[in-house]
């Protein structure tokens, strides 16, 4: 851990210019805190806090109103989806997996779905395909719409959140059309979908993707152009370009510290590579770039939307031929695979033995390296303000975290 | 007998006043509650909260000084509104106003956020210490362009009297301290801002950064106390700037309608804006808000 010096240039009043106060760095790299000096004081942010994402917390120790210490806590949410999925069937192992992330569940279901088709050699029909690539689409932009304003929400900013779950829920009514369900939808299955698009489907996503157009124009003028969120947002949490690579840091991090990283274009799956689009990336790397990128995010996913919808087929199969699924062995084998959540590479490990249960189900969310190891570092002589605010511009999923 | 009818008329004022401010802030909510695509809570909301929360008993003890904090903090409210003229000519809507009185109600603005920072501060919570610490140093740089202002209207109208200031705006539009000496004007609403403590300087409870404390420490009567205090010091101090500023009211339906304008002005920038940092509302209030101030004292000195 190192202390950065405080740039004063840029402080009109100089007001911690004494860092005298801050702890000492012993050689082993640690800050020297000695809690009974009462030069520190030490306060949890969860595990229930407004300022917290989920069910985790932060051990912060503060000096003044700034972190000199902080410690990510997990354990309030332990079920060991991992080891259920390891006494279950392949298909009993979908409701399951859902929950890894709730607030984006269909990733899960789908990886756990390419794992059995990789494992036993299964190629889906082509509608099945284009319904995936909309599924997920669809879930990344139910998550977006909380996410986007959700930035500004850390800092008391609250409209736009409330703007975003409104049309959230409009995403949610198309879900229950397609699928029957709201938020976990269990609509991909190994060999393909679980049905068509129900009829005038498209005309009722068009028209709540017109309402998201205007909901992204109303949140340039209310966020993205704000004097203050871009005065508490520009120039903190920065996550340094060494810090990419060795802390695993992906997604639309990585893509604001200027990596154009995306799992769609670096190893296109379903039908991402007949669609037409651009990574957007930035180079300052902080919680406002990271806003934008997730800003830019919104507006392509609104578009690959648009575009799946233009260019899927009609009809046809939407299911390839699998054995029965109470009986179903997957042959013995292991497969990694992977496909771009709205936080990032996420993806699974899955093992085989042979039998009709896994035998191992590893997931690689990227709120493990996000919120644990590089949020620890990020939160150092951050302000206790900041400490929502930085923790959210990671987009952490606590149940990832915990599997 | 003739301040006992003072006296009853003084307690329908406050009646009025309190439960205008809790229809104020339920309105509030309500328009908020509209422009984000919501219905929000009914119009009743804040009657039922105070009576529940007035019926609930505490169970724990953090001490008596924690417990007195919403006392003093009742008593600055409370403390504002007795010295407070609210009709204009009114004998007995003037409540117990003064020659003085001016520099007494600056004194109870700071006096009920002291006794809550004594009371936070007993409840041992460092997420309080932090809370405190905040709240004292916005209120002081938000007293400082509000001083200001008032000390350029004192000198303007020399006086330190509320009602004599008021009198001094009757006679039309124009004679309003708003057209008369706008930089006092400016400074002083732009002090509301930090007073009313709506985004962006919402600091002291600041949701999402220290929300655990007095917000949640303080429960039951002792919550529903704060609730009063708040119902009353919104209006109160809405009708502050509204007789330094505005021209006063001269019927109880002036008074709602721009007392309820004053404090609106605070809930819009609210919506529009998110939380400074504690260094950057300082740093704002010690810029444009107290050079405005500066200004107009130097104007009228």
């Amino acid at each position: 851990m190192t202390i950065k010096k405080m740039d004063t240039k840029k402080n009109l009043f100089n007001w911690t210019h004494d860092r005298s106060k801050y702890p000492e760095i012993k050689e082993n790299g640690e800050a020297d805190i000695d809690l009974t000096s009462h030069k520190y004081v030490k306060i949890w942010h969860g595990p229930n806090h407004p300022g917290v994402t989920g069910n985790m917390a932060l051990e912060l120790t503060l000096s003044g109103d700034e972190v000199v210490h902080a410690k990510t806590h997990v354990g309030y949410l332990h079920r060991g989806f991992e080891k259920l999925m390891e006494r279950r069937l392949y298909i009993q192992c979908f409701p399951t997996c859902v929950r890894l992330c709730v607030a984006e569940p269909d990733y899960n279901e789908y990886l756990l779905a390419r794992s059995v088709e990789e494992l036993d050699n299964i190629e889906i029909p082509e509608a099945a395909k284009w319904l995936r690539a909309l599924s997920l689409e669809m879930a990344r932009l139910a998550t977006l719409l909380r996410t986007v304003p959700g930035q500004a929400g850390t800092l008391s900013l609250g409209m736009g959140v409330q703007w975003g779950v409104y049309l959230r829920d409009l995403i949610l009514d198309l879900f229950e059309e397609l699928t029957g369900g709201r938020v976990y939808h269990m609509y991909i299955i190994p060999g393909g979908v679980r049905g068509l698009l129900p009829d005038g489907f498209k005309k009722r996503m068009e028209e709540v993707l017109v309402k998201i157009d205007e909901f992204q124009k109303k949140i340039d003028d209310l966020i993205f152009t704000n004097a203050i969120f871009k005065k508490r947002t520009i120039g903190i949490g920065v996550i340094e370009k060494h810090m990419v690579d060795s802390y695993g840091v992906v997604g639309p991090n990585a893509r604001a510290a200027g990596f154009a990283r995306d799992v769609r274009k670096d190893y296109p799956y379903l039908i991402y590579d007949q669609l037409d689009w651009d990574i957007f990336t930035l180079k300052d790397s902080d919680v406002y770039s990271r806003s934008l990128v997730r800003r830019s995010d919104l507006r392509v996913t609104v578009d690959l939307i648009r575009q799946i919808m233009a260019k899927m087929p009609d009809g046809g199969d939407i299911r390839a031929q699998t054995p029965n699924v109470l009986h179903w062995q997957i042959p013995k084998g292991e497969v990694y695979v992977r496909s771009e959540s709205s936080r990032g590479e996420y993806g699974y490990y899955v093992v085989s033995d042979g039998s009709k249960t896994p035998r191992r189900v590893n997931l690689r969310g990227p709120s493990y390296t996000h919120a644990v190891v590089l949020l620890e570092k990020l939160l150092v002589n951050a302000n206790i303000a900041d400490v929502h605010s930085i923790m959210v511009s990671l987009q952490t999923c606590p149940p990832e975290i915990e599997r | 007998m003739e301040i006992v009818i003072k006296l009853l008329y003084v307690l329908l004022g406050l009646f009025i006043i309190l439960n205008f401010g809790m229809f104020m802030s339920v309105s509030m909510r309500k328009i908020v509650a509209r422009i984000a695509g919501r219905n929000g809570v009914p119009f009743y909301q804040p009657w039922i909260d105070l009576t529940r929360l007035y019926a609930t008993r505490d169970s724990i003890s953090h001490g008596i000084m924690f417990y007195l904090g919403p006392v003093f903090r009742l008593s600055g409210g409370v403390g504002i509104f007795l010295f407070m003229p609210l009709i204009v000519g009114s004998q007995y809507f003037s409540n117990f106003s003064f020659a003085g009185d001016l520099i007494l109600i600056l004194y109870f603005q700071f006096f009920g956020m002291l006794g809550m920072a004594l009371g936070a501060s007993e409840s041992g919570s460092p997420h309080s210490a932090i809370g405190v610490s905040r709240g004292l140093s916005q209120f002081t740089t938000v007293e400082l362009p509000l001083t200001l202002a008032v000390i350029s209207i004192a000198i303007q109208y020399n006086t330190l009297s509320i009602s004599e200031i008021v009198n001094a705006q009757q006679g039309g539009i124009m004679n309003w301290t708003v057209f008369t000496n706008p930089f006092a004007t400016g400074a002083a609403m732009l002090s509301l801002l930090g007073a009313f403590s709506h985004s962006p300087f919402n600091l002291i409870k600041a949701p999402n950064e220290i929300p655990i404390g007095p917000p949640t420490e303080y429960h039951s009567t002792f919550l529903g106390v704060l609730r009063t205090n708040a119902a009353i010091l919104h209006v109160i101090e809405a009708v502050l700037f509204m007789n330094l500023f505005f021209g006063g009211a001269t019927n109880w339906v002036e008074l709602m309608i721009k007392s309820f304008l004053i404090y609106f002005t605070s809930v819009f920038v609210g919506v529009a804006f998110p939380r400074f940092k504690i260094e950057q509302s300082v740093q704002w209030f010690l810029k444009v808000p107290l050079l405005l101030g500066i200004i107009a004292v130097i104007i009228y000195s």
